[in-house]
């Protein structure tokens, strides 16, 4: 392949490395993350949207989780593994939506500034029977400004409480939208997402205004 | 015997270049015991090349908890020299990542290797965590050695919050999706 350091193409950025034959230009990843405590239905809410199935990547629970994550002095256990499942879907050539679905609990919070960093905003799943459950996320949220918001997983269209009594529950501003959805359907899912993505926007705005 | 979890082990110590494991007299021993027969391990095949798809850590999850207390596979800093830290905090897991064509040619270690064959077209670094097994910051340290051993893109983005346009193609994108 010739080498031509005057090609239009190479003049575009000052990334592009110099020798790097052409390939297809990678799309630009947006990510949402989706939150929640054990068994709420994370996975089965990235698996719902997502146009593969979703996959699990593992990170290892570091020094830092070990305070709250004693094995005890018996134990030879050093570490401890977690799991983090996640899905994507393509809007168009040049975009693709990333969704990662991650524990909530406190203990897990060594990895989110890593997930939250650029993140579009995320969608705390909540199951009211154990809604104590995302506390620490919603806390995390709040304080790393990333707009987020509540979803109560409705597994058979019950709902033991009223909104405002979870609201009550979570005491999260008035600005942060809590709403149900089911994880099993996708357009409920879609849905959800898009409410994420109207924080995300009103956001962007702001942001871009001052 | 089993690997203490701190790189500063002057028995262990980080070496770039050749990796712990293969100084051991017998890397085979300390954890394929546990492996079920024919399960491909590095003892297996220290220096085999890994195959697309065939992982080379086997199908053993890793770090699984083990109530017996035996070590069933690397420790995963192992595969890193020794370093826990990510070289660059802004290759996240949705980061892009496309290896050059020379790279195949280059030597590199099994995982590099392997990470250097997925990427033909681009893909995520969670994606690669996944399909090798790999820890994520394992992934995201061997990614960081490969581009900048000049082997791989990594298309690092500004960590900006997404500007209202791509946001706006987003929604659209995911209003089309139909229930």
């Amino acid at each position: 392949m010739d080498f031509d350091p005057f090609h239009p193409d190479r003049a575009v950025g000052t990334a592009r490395v110099p020798d790097a034959p052409q390939r297809a230009t990678p799309p630009v990843p947006v990510k949402i993350i989706v939150a929640g405590g054990f068994g709420v239905g994370k996975t089965t809410t990235v698996g719902a949207i997502s146009e593969i199935s979703p996959l699990t990547t593992e990170a290892e629970m570091t020094m830092e989780g070990l305070g709250v994550d004693d094995p005890g002095q018996a134990s030879g256990k050093t570490t401890t593994t977690i799991a983090m499942d996640f899905g994507c879907v393509t809007i168009d050539q040049t975009l693709k939506l990333y969704l990662f679905g991650t524990p909530g609990q406190a203990r897990f919070a060594f990895m989110w500034d890593d997930l939250v960093r650029g993140a579009l905003g995320a969608l705390v799943v909540v199951d009211t029977t154990r809604i104590d459950d995302c506390y620490p996320a919603v806390d995390y949220f709040e304080r790393a400004g990333l707009p987020f918001v509540v979803g109560i997983n409705t597994f058979n269209g019950q709902l033991g409480y009223n909104l405002d009594e979870v609201r009550w529950a979570l005491a999260v501003r008035d600005d942060v939208p809590i709403l149900t959805f089911d994880a099993r359907f996708r357009g409920s899912v879609r849905d959800a997402l898009l409410v994420v993505l109207d924080q995300a926007l009103d956001k962007a705005m702001k942001m871009r205004s001052s | 015997m089993r690997y203490q979890a701190d790189p500063d082990d002057p028995d262990h110590p980080a070496a770039p270049g050749v990796r712990p494991f293969l100084r051991d007299t017998n890397p085979g021993g300390r954890y394929s015991p546990a492996l079920p027969a024919g399960t491909p391990s590095f003892g297996d095949h220290p220096f085999g090349e890994p195959q697309f798809g065939d992982h080379p850590f086997g199908n053993q999850p890793f770090g699984d908890a083990e109530p017996s207390g035996q070590a069933t596979s690397l420790r995963p800093f192992v595969l890193t020299s020794g370093r826990v830290d990510g070289i660059d905090p802004n290759i996240g897991p949705e980061t892009q990542v496309c290896s050059h064509v020379g790279a195949l040619s280059a030597r590199l270690s099994p995982e590099q290797r392997a990470i250097v064959h997925l990427c033909g077209e681009p893909l995520s670094v969670a994606e690669i965590s996944a399909r090798l097994r790999m820890h994520f910051g394992v992934t995201r340290i061997l990614v960081g050695d490969l581009r900048a051993a000049g082997h791989l893109d990594v298309h690092v983005l500004a960590n900006d919050f997404p500007d209202p346009e791509t946001i706006l193609r987003v929604i659209r994108g995911l209003r089309s999706i139909s229930s």
